[in-house]
């Protein structure tokens, strides 16, 4: 056979070669540390961040706003609307990490003084760190965390350009950084926020919200109690109040207390809307666990035997039926790094290499394969038999 | 109570699939092994991921060098031979070429690929099949010498073929068969896997993807790549090997000129005999060797020297019909304004709009890939890393998203149906999303460009002047059979295979 000529062809190897070399001999012996790309995904993804509080405000009779500030003095990192901030805080011996919608808008984060702002309700009894938060946290207190996790936020590739925010309670703050970035000139969107609340004192950020000036945001504030001197909306989220308020092509985005969510699965059902035009927030962790469908309910009051595996390391501690992986491994002050606690993000996968678990079907976001090889995401996995289990060293 | 073992026979740093491959095979040999990831799952881009309930997969399109059941490829075999079993589907066509005069489908071997030509261009079946058993010639000649190195001399009298052309990019040795454009239009559209224009590219390079990919067809795990991700990891921590997630690796401990372990992120410091790397050599020369003057100045040359290669742009949809329902057809189409090759690649140097997209439809080969009534698409482009090198944070959201829309605007007039109506979910992936999940330097994939002056031929003569710091191996897109989750597997076990050379050596030197 021939190329181009036998001599050409036989040598092409070490002309082929000595190309290379040369390549190299010529080339710059000045390292190149810098990457761009690297750079870009810093601002956007730093990490862990540390935050400082700087100032904590009243954000209705039940809920406070808390402040945060960069430590090391930067701005916030980039940002989209509607995600969420995981806050690490350090009870006793255990890290705990929560996750909490940044109610602040992604471009107060860029201002001078970058901050970003939560807001967290008082719990009514079944959440710890939400009453920490509102008795104990003072300007001053550091909190690693993570900034900008989740998928709820406004995609216009995706999303109708007229969005109707449905709200309940606390699920106001996505909305309302949504809401401040609407009217700042940064978001392209149109919103609608149809919030219900039980009293218009209930209502969580009700000054902030009322000072937004745009005329392409529009709060609807809905009330179910029994308040006479009330001109607005009354009842709960139905299907006709949200007919009332919609456009012909509308995204609804969701998110408030899961019997809300419940309530509204149906109300929007009545609606014939594609699927999807409806984006849900996260559930959260389970209220109460026992109530989902095919939980063995006479398991609840068992405490099983976890034999945790980090490295070579085996550790065993106590866990509860009732409670998640996450939660025995946080009590027993073993980290375990998390992030929506809804079983969506995986920061928790993990696992399971003996024993059983049930896992809560409205936060079952697994992999195909992860299912077959028995890995849970730790937050939504409770144990029905004693465990043995394999998780990240942290 | 400790997380490590005092000593490991070597570390492998990156839990994807050339560094499970490593794993994998070192093990077999009895080894005593640590694979440390960053991330929380195995395979790096080879993954999937879950949005709205649905899983998606993050990157594969095909894989290569698998092969049927009873006739495997090298990599094929290499799963089957270490029990990794893989739920493989055969990918139904090689391809629908969507360029200037032609909408055609073209399907695997070698006679019925040059048939699918010859009905679009009459005549050119002797010449086309002629030049595919070219290619397939010089591909089992590199799968020979892979395995079995032989004299020079030698090599010319078994491997011609494979000698005689080794010298010449594609393009010179295509124009050696004269045949008209538009057949050597229909023989290029699966240069975006090799990522270089034609002038450039080796044409050993060009060989082995033809043979291996007309030849033998390609295959996708049924459970996305991280089915084979998770398989390999899974059977490698059966065999012993200990794989720690989350781990990120800061630096590798060098003394003497001889690596001794690694220290990660959290601080840990692990000592090994060895260390397989899979973390960019560019990376590694200029912030991971400690002290940082035991990386001599020629490896900084020859990092200069070398050209990152691709990188991905991706818009991943899940639409709310089914494929037939938006009329399309098939698996693959690789859709582009032009098939010069090296026109496209200059292009890719910008930020779009782009010119030579790949869209694949997982559903057409795997019907359960996504939910009753719904359908996966995804639209892929593979920039040089050039333009996305300007892009500035504040700017990002703006730049992938207009990119994002040229691309899906194009394929919807392809189509004849506004795929913006039909979006389920959509996940952009960029440059900046494989260097947030892998690290990879610059975001890039397909590691170091395939170039006449970085030639595979000439990779493996040099490959041993190249080794800079004793005892440390990379594996990955950056080593010497580049690009593609086939290769990786490949690179990874030349690691493995480099380091139990030398253990034998030093067995054999201290006896």
């Amino acid at each position: 056979m021939k190329i181009k000529g036998f001599l050409k062809d036989v040598t092409g190897a070490s002309r082929v070669t000595k190309a290379r070399l040369n390549a190299f001999q010529t080339a710059s012996a000045q390292a190149e540390k810098t990457d761009p790309i690297a750079n870009v995904v810093k601002e956007w993804h730093p990490g862990k961040t540390e935050l400082r509080v700087t100032e904590i405000r009243e954000a209705s009779k039940t809920a406070k706003t808390v402040r945060f500030e960069r430590v090391d003095g930067k701005k916030m990192p980039y940002f989209r609307a509607g995600t969420f901030v995981v806050l690490d805080f350090t009870i006793g011996d255990s890290v705990i990490s929560r996750p909490y919608s940044i109610s602040s808008a992604p471009y107060e984060g860029r201002l001078g003084n970058g901050y970003l702002e939560i807001t967290v309700r008082r719990s009514r009894g079944d959440g710890f760190i939400a009453d920490h938060i509102n008795d104990n946290v003072k300007p001053g207190d550091v909190f690693p965390a993570l900034i900008g996790c989740g998928q709820f936020y406004y995609e216009p590739l995706r999303d109708a350009k007229h969005v109707v925010a449905l709200a309940g309670g606390v699920g106001i703050t996505p909305f309302a950084s949504m809401a401040k970035e609407v009217a700042n000139g940064t978001l392209d969107m149109d919103l609608t926020i149809l919030y219900g609340s039980v009293f218009s004192d209930d209502i969580v950020m009700k000054k902030e919200l009322d000072a937004i000036k745009s005329n392409r945001v529009h709060i609807v504030h809905v009330l179910s109690g029994d308040e006479p001197d009330w001109d607005g909306e009354r009842g709960f989220l139905t299907a006709e109040l949200i007919k009332k308020y919609a456009a012909e092509d509308t995204s609804y985005f969701i998110c408030g207390p899961q019997a809300m969510y419940t309530f509204l699965r149906e109300e929007l059902k009545k609606l014939d809307i594609p699927q999807r035009r409806i984006r849900f927030e996260v559930f959260g962790q389970a209220k109460d666990i026992t109530t989902f469908a095919g939980y063995p309910t006479e398991m609840k009051d068992k405490t099983f035997q976890l034999t945790v595996r980090r490295g070579i390391r085996e550790d065993v501690i106590p866990a509860k039926a009732t409670e998640s992986i996450v939660v025995a491994l946080e009590r027993a002050g073993i980290r375990i790094e998390t992030a929506c606690r809804s079983g969506e993000c995986g920061f928790c996968r993990t696992k399971v290499i003996r024993g059983s678990v049930y896992i809560c079907p409205e936060n079952d976001g697994r992999r195909a394969a992860d299912k077959d090889f028995g890995y849970v995401h730790a937050c939504a996995a409770y144990p029905t038999s004693d465990l043995t289990i394999k998780i990240p060293i942290e | 109570m400790k997380f490590y073992k005092d000593h490991y026979d070597v570390i492998v740093i990156g839990g994807a699939l050339a560094g499970l491959s490593a794993a994998l095979m070192l093990a077999e040999k009895g080894k005593d092994v640590l694979v440390l990831e960053r991330h929380n799952l195995p395979g790096g881009i080879a993954s999937s991921f879950v949005r709205g309930g649905i899983e998606i997969e993050a990157s594969l399109h095909e894989m290569m060098s698998i092969g049927e059941k009873n006739n495997r490829l090298k990599v094929g075999k290499f799963f089957d031979d270490m029990g990794v079993d893989v739920d493989w589907l055969k990918v139904p066509e090689a391809y629908h070429a969507s360029i200037p005069g032609v909408e055609a489908t073209f399907h695997p071997g070698l006679e019925t690929f040059a048939k699918e030509v010859d009905e679009q261009v009459p005549g050119t079946y002797g010449k086309v099949l002629k030049l595919l058993q070219l290619c397939d010639t010089v591909f089992n000649s590199v799968n020979e010498l892979s395995i079995h190195p032989m004299s020079k001399a030698k090599m010319l009298l078994k491997h011609e073929a494979f000698v005689k052309t080794a010298g010449y990019s594609t393009q010179e040795v295509i124009d050696s068969f004269h045949l008209p454009q538009k057949a050597q239009d229909l023989l290029a559209p699966y240069w975006i896997y090799v990522g270089t224009g034609f002038s450039e590219l080796p044409f050993t390079i060009f060989a082995v993807l033809m043979a291996d990919y007309i030849g033998y067809g390609s295959f996708l795990p049924r459970k996305f790549s991280h089915e084979m991700s998770l398989k390999m990891a899974e059977r490698a921590e059966e065999m012993g090997v200990q794989i720690e997630y989350r781990q990120q690796v800061d630096k590798i401990l060098v003394k003497d000129g001889r690596v001794t372990g690694v220290r990660t992120a959290r601080g840990d410091e692990i000592s090994a005999d060895y260390v397989i790397c899979s973390a960019y050599p560019n990376k590694v020369y200029t912030s991971m060797i400690e002290p940082a003057n035991a990386v001599p100045t020629e490896a900084i040359k020859m990092l200069n020297g070398r050209r990152i290669s691709l990188t991905a742009f991706s818009v991943i949809m899940i639409l709310d019909k089914t494929a037939e329902e938006l009329g399309i057809k098939d698996y693959s189409v690789f859709h582009g304004d032009t098939m010069d090759t090296d026109e496209l690649y200059r292009d890719l140097k910008g930020l779009g709009p782009y010119r030579y997209l790949t869209c694949i439809c997982h559903n057409l080969a795997n019907p359960d890939a996504t939910p009753a009534g719904t359908c996966s698409y995804s639209i892929t482009t593979l920039p040089r890393v050039d333009g996305w090198k300007t892009v500035k944070a504040e700017d990002y959201d703006t730049v992938r998203r207009t990119v994002a829309k040229q691309m899906i605007d194009e394929m919807s007039k392809y189509l004849g149906v506004n795929l913006m109506d039909h979006i389920l979910e959509i996940v952009i992936e960029t440059p900046m999303t494989v260097n947030r999940y892998t690290n990879a330097w610059n975001g890039c994939i397909y590691g170091y460009a395939h170039t006449m002056e970085d030639h595979i031929v000439a990779r493996l003569q040099t490959a041993e002047a190249e080794s800079f710091i004793k005892g440390l191996e990379f594996s990955g897109a950056h080593q010497i059979s580049g690009d593609g989750m086939g290769p990786a597997v490949t690179n990874g076990r030349k690691a493995a295979k480099n380091v139990l050379d030398a253990m034998a050596a030093s067995k054999e030197a201290a006896k």
